[in-house]
């Protein structure tokens, strides 16, 4: 079989996302034995505009960014929305319901007015064009691309975990976070990333977005039960889920 | 072979045990416990009330290789298991083994179970604290009784000493190192007998309101019940219940690629029927698509389908299902208390 070529797209994120592709070391050398990357403007001085899989990184804030991602959708036989920009908006969306004047003030300044700063409300890849898979995380974890990759080249269909990070974490048999006094987006947040942040001190803040049928009914209900408000709940939720999208829940 | 020990003459025995192959046991994790393995025995916590997840993650591991593989076609069976001591299994986590035991045994066996199951040796020790949510007592778990398959129990009697009672050769030569040590005489064996009638009393957090053969009677009689749909509304599908849980034992196995698609391995995770997709199957069609649906399941499995396979509950009193419920909602004796009130 040839090698699928792949191109690899930023736009507005940290670009921590495809750091974690570059991360993958070992497991890089194994991907590459299976794909041939053609754009890769963070790990290559060459590009090309002929590729079959397009992987983006990076939420949608300019109409010229708009532009160059359809661009790209027209060319992609496949394409991957990588990370929480990405897939769910991101951090960016933050800004989304504030005054946005304001914001661009506070960040830029005297140079708020320039041209190039001109950002519209923060979208998900989806929001622009048809995404056909999705990778979760901020960031992403290395191995989900990889697998999904291989999925892609032996003809399975991808999985996606349809359970809560919960499930991650007792495996891991880490104290719940409730029960240390915490508000956690754990059980309302698609699992896949091993309980990264319950396991290492942290609760969950829902970078993967919300689970198939989360249930954010219960977890309002529950919030007084653990000497907590529906406002607790709602804050955490804004950092990666404050806007709901296509083919997920909305919370609110 | 039953010895009467002091707390020392146990520790050092421990130690000794630190020698030969793996041993896992209770120790604390963030205010909480877990069986890990041991490397001194100063970090031995025998007095744990419950641990976050059962000791069978060390028969059926969360995730394990079943097979390896390589694109040529190639195969071999993973079974593999060094010899290993379970060391402070409580009662009803011993009967919960027991019933995996003889699940697993069916045939055509699990080769994978049983391996590790063979090279383990069990060492029980009777409850010393209570657990805030422990109701063994009420199904009779609270205590080893009748015909239960171990190899040494240990009891910490009011007085700080242990009886320690090797029940098979397994067991004996575990306990090699106490071969020293003064038999138990009538009188540890009479505070053992109270150390039992205390823990059956007092393993009753949860007061269940009928007699554990009751239940699958009640549930028969249960589909329709409301409370499905009222606790089921809570449910975050997160499957909590079911991994904590020393019963439970549903699985996944999935094929999984090194990254350059040369060879890979056949692996076994832990699955659970609360989770949304545990009842999917091809075509798009869930038999199980309601929270309700899937909450009513459990309790079903639990309390009628093993019964019906076994003769056994599946359900030894842990307590470990309401605690690890963020939505409160998963008390078993909560719920068949209800079926039973509601029942003529």
């Amino acid at each position: 079989m040839s090698k699928p070529r792949i191109g690899i797209f930023d736009f507005a994120c940290c670009e921590g996302c495809q750091l974690q592709i570059v991360n993958l070391e070992e497991d890089l050398l194994g991907l590459l034995g299976l794909v041939e990357p053609v754009v890769w403007r963070e790990a290559m001085a060459e590009t090309s505009d002929a590729f079959d899989i397009a992987i983006v990184e990076g939420s949608v804030v300019r109409e010229e960014d708009a532009a160059r991602l359809r661009e790209i959708r027209e060319q992609a036989r496949v394409l991957i929305a990588l990370g929480a920009c990405a897939t769910l908006g991101g951090v960016n969306k933050i800004r989304n319901p504030m005054d946005h004047g304001e914001v661009t003030r506070a960040v830029y300044g005297t140079h708020a007015d320039d041209p190039h700063l001109a950002a519209g409300p923060a979208r998900s890849v989806a929001e622009v064009v048809k995404v056909d898979y999705r990778v979760e995380g901020c960031p992403i974890d290395g191995s989900e691309l990889v697998r999904l990759v291989q999925d892609l080249l032996t003809g399975r269909t991808p999985r996606v975990p349809h359970h809560p990070v919960c499930v991650e974490c007792k495996l891991r048999e880490n104290v719940c976070r409730y029960e240390l006094g915490e508000v956690c987006l754990g059980p309302l947040t698609r699992a896949g990333c091993g309980a990264r942040c319950p396991s290492n001190g942290f609760w969950c803040f829902g970078c993967r977005g919300l689970v198939d049928d989360a249930n954010i009914e219960a977890a309002r209900t529950v919030m007084a039960q653990y000497g907590k408000s529906e406002a607790d709940l709602e804050d955490l939720l804004r950092l990666f889920n404050q806007e709901s999208e296509v083919g997920h829940g909305r919370h609110a | 072979m039953i010895k009467h020990i002091s707390e020392p003459e146990l520790r050092a025995w421990v130690d000794s045990l630190l020698e030969g192959p793996p041993v896992y046991a209770p120790q604390a994790r963030q205010g909480r416990f877990a069986f890990d393995r041991l490397r001194r025995s100063a970090d031995l916590r025998l007095d744990y009330d419950v641990t976050i997840l059962p000791p069978k993650k060390y028969f059926l591991p969360q995730q394990e290789t079943l097979v390896r593989f390589t694109r040529e076609g190639g195969f071999e069976s993973a079974v593999e298991a060094e010899p290993f001591v379970l060391f402070g299994i409580h009662p009803y986590d011993l009967v919960a083994i027991n019933q995996l035991d003889a699940i697993f045994a069916r045939a055509p066996g699990d080769a994978h179970y049983l391996t590790r199951r063979h090279a383990a040796t069990l060492v029980v020790l009777d409850v010393e604290t209570v657990s805030e949510h422990h109701f063994a007592g009420g199904l009779g778990q609270a205590t080893v009784d009748g015909n239960r398959d171990f190899d040494a129990m240990l009891t910490r009697l009011p007085d700080g000493s242990y009886v320690a009672e090797a029940r098979t050769e397994k067991g004996r030569t575990l306990m090699d190192g106490l071969a020293d040590a003064p038999d138990a005489g009538p009188e540890s064996l009479a505070a053992r007998e109270e150390v039992w009638i205390r823990n059956r009393k007092a393993l009753r957090k949860h007061r269940l309101t009928m007699a554990p053969e009751r239940i699958p009677e009640l549930l028969a009689d249960a589909h329709d019940h409301p409370i499905w749909e009222e606790k089921g509304a809570l449910c975050y599908s997160c499957g909590a219940c079911t991994l904590v849980c020393p019963t439970c034992y549903c699985f996944d196995v999935r094929d999984e690629w090194n990254p350059g698609l040369a060879d890979g391995e056949r692996v076994r995770t832990w699955d659970g029927c609360m989770f949304t997709q545990f009842a999917a199957v091809a075509g798009g069609h869930n038999f199980r698509k309601s929270r309700a649906a899937r909450y009513r399941h459990r309790y079903f499995r639990k309390g009628k389908y093993v019964w019906d396979m076994i003769g056994e509950i599946a359900c030894v009193g842990c307590g470990r299902c309401i605690g690890a419920c963020t939505a409160n909602i998963a008390n078993p004796v909560e719920v068949y208390n209800r079926l039973q009130e509601d029942t003529p």
